[in-house]
């Protein structure tokens, strides 16, 4: 048991090693993420948005950097070549289960970037802070456990980039609205013990479901 | 053999009801449109009499056992014990009920006047029955998914695949129906209720199924890919078809907040109207067995060839 901890820990720190040392994937998503704000606020130009249309494009923003950097774990594996190295070095459990904490990771570090420019910018005040951190985190883990899994299967397909988010989109729709609902209702100041911690407690759900799911499969996707 | 002809048999037998057998209702539909401003509604009943002078005035009996009198225009050769159906309209003015045409006498059996559905009910018989193949269809493709997993037999996988297809090919007919339906009683092709939404979404994870097999090249990994997205996307189709639609407020009949969870579903529908909702329900799923073993044979085929 504690050494397929220690392979996953493993597998998480290589990736989070190389993406300190080269940044490629903070670096798209950083600009990726300015770019789509500025443009929301050129769009607005000063107007005050309705919350709904405000928690919207929280999670497009949030929704499209996933998609354009969460992909990365597999496919610079086997762009690199070194997919099959990892298929010696380690069962697929510890593989998946590493490259999903790393995904994890990654998103919750660039969400709490995003989150932080979104609310100084788009000139938003969160009235309910906690289920509005707590959407996001639950949100955050049920994308990348969703990214995860489908970046796994496309890693072997061609037109991997166009076909991610057609693959990820369709199964990632009910977390989309539970997020997008919870948001809306931390924006207007509903409290947490109630609809919006409903919404919270089927995004966990939904996150639970998708990692059984996907660990059950991942050995038939992993395998060659 | 026999299995198909009586698919054919029955799928005609259906459209041939579904087109043909009037729908009628009470006195009582009658006088609540007329009320609202709705226009002539059909009534069905018994005739108990018909007197010529000096109106032209015949004594119905209608479904909810409920007797009415009916001011014809002109005479009409009808004897009492005849099943009529006519269209009336209720004048409050002088208390009565204007016939306005004879629309059919002694037929078969009619349909009861669902309000607010009127003669649109009609589409029910295809486009359920459609939905509901389309979920079965999902669900063949799941489990040829998995046994292909298990035995690594590429049968299996061209089975998932064309379960796939045609699951995809009625819930398009399923969204079709549905959109010329939400037209005619909505008002609008397309209005983003939950159901509609949630089918649009089906649509989506099954043609990225297709997306995704022509994007691989080896065809065992695309085998092993495919059967792989066919488990995660049936697991989701129960979300999409019996939970979203049924825990959200929307249009279609059976979302949250209407009367009853639908009108086939509660079991809250007309004999006739469960019997030819089930020979069609039959009929379509005779239809997809046919087509997917045309489909099987086809493929089957298609690989030797290619070899």
């Amino acid at each position: 048991m504690s050494a397929w901890i220690k392979q996953s820990l493993g597998v998480a720190a290589k990736d989070a090693n190389s993406e300190v040392k080269t940044r490629y994937a903070l670096n798209a998503l950083g600009m990726f993420v300015v770019t789509t704000i500025a443009i929301m606020l050129f769009a607005t130009a000063g107007e005050t948005l309705s919350t709904g249309t405000l928690a919207g494009v929280l999670w497009i923003v949030i929704f499209f950097s996933a998609m354009a950097g969460l992909g990365r774990s597999f496919v610079s594996e086997e762009e690199r070549g070194t997919a099959m190295f990892l298929r010696l070095l380690a069962p697929s459990g510890a593989i998946f289960s590493g490259k999903l904490l790393f995904n994890i990771l990654l998103l919750l570090t660039l969400n709490v970037g995003v989150v932080a420019v979104f609310l100084l910018v788009m000139n938003v005040a969160v009235k309910t802070v906690s289920l509005f951190l707590l959407t996001v985190i639950a949100g955050s883990l049920g994308l990348a456990s969703a990214s995860t899994v489908v970046a796994a299967i496309i890693a072997r397909a061609h037109a991997k980039n166009a076909l991610y988010p057609v693959l990820a989109f369709p199964l990632l729709v009910p977390l989309v609205l539970l997020v997008v609902d919870a948001t809306r209702m931390s924006f207007d100041g509903l409290p947490l013990f109630g609809e919006g911690g409903r919404d919270v407690i089927l995004m966990a759900a939904y996150t639970a479901a998708v990692i059984g799911v996907s660990s059950i499969l991942f050995d038939v996707i992993w395998k060659e | 053999m026999f299995w198909k002809t009586s698919v054919i048999v029955f799928l005609t037998l259906v459209i041939v009801v579904s087109i043909t057998i009037p729908i009628g209702g009470t006195f009582g539909d009658a006088a609540q449109r007329s009320m609202l401003g709705m226009g002539a509604t059909p009534v069905t009943g018994v005739v108990l009499s018909n007197v010529d002078f000096p109106r032209h005035v015949i004594t119905l009996r209608d479904r909810a056992q409920k007797e009415g009198e009916i001011v014809f225009p002109s005479s009409r050769d009808l004897k009492p014990g005849d099943n009529i159906v006519c269209n009336v309209t209720f004048d409050a003015g002088n208390m009565q009920y204007d016939a306005q045409k004879l629309v059919s006498v002694n037929p078969l059996f009619t349909f009861p006047l669902i309000t607010g559905l009127d003669e649109r009910a009609r589409i029910m018989f295809y486009h359920v029955p459609m939905s509901w193949i389309a979920t079965v269809a999902f669900f063949v493709s799941m489990i040829y998914g998995i046994i292909y997993l298990r035995k690594r037999n590429p049968d299996d996988d061209t089975k998932s695949a064309a379960a796939a297809g045609l699951g995809l090919l009625f819930c398009l007919l399923a969204t079709i129906t549905g959109s010329i339906w939400a037209r005619f009683n909505w008002g609008s092709f397309w209005n983003w209720d939950p159901r509609e939404t949630s089918i649009f979404i089906l649509l989506l994870v099954y043609g990225a199924y297709f997306s995704l097999r022509s994007a691989i090249d080896t065809t065992e990994k695309r085998a092993t890919l495919s059967a792989v997205y066919s488990i995660l996307a049936a697991v989701t189709v129960p979300f999409f078809i019996f939970i979203m639609p049924r825990i959200m407020p929307g249009l279609h009949p059976g979302s949250e907040g209407d009367v009853n969870s639908g009108p086939i579903v509660s079991g809250q529908i007309d004999s006739w109207m469960r019997i030819t909702y089930m020979s069609s329900f039959v009929g379509f799923l005779g239809m997809f067995i046919w087509l997917f073993q045309l489909r099987v044979r086809i493929a089957r085929l298609g690989a030797k060839v290619a070899v």
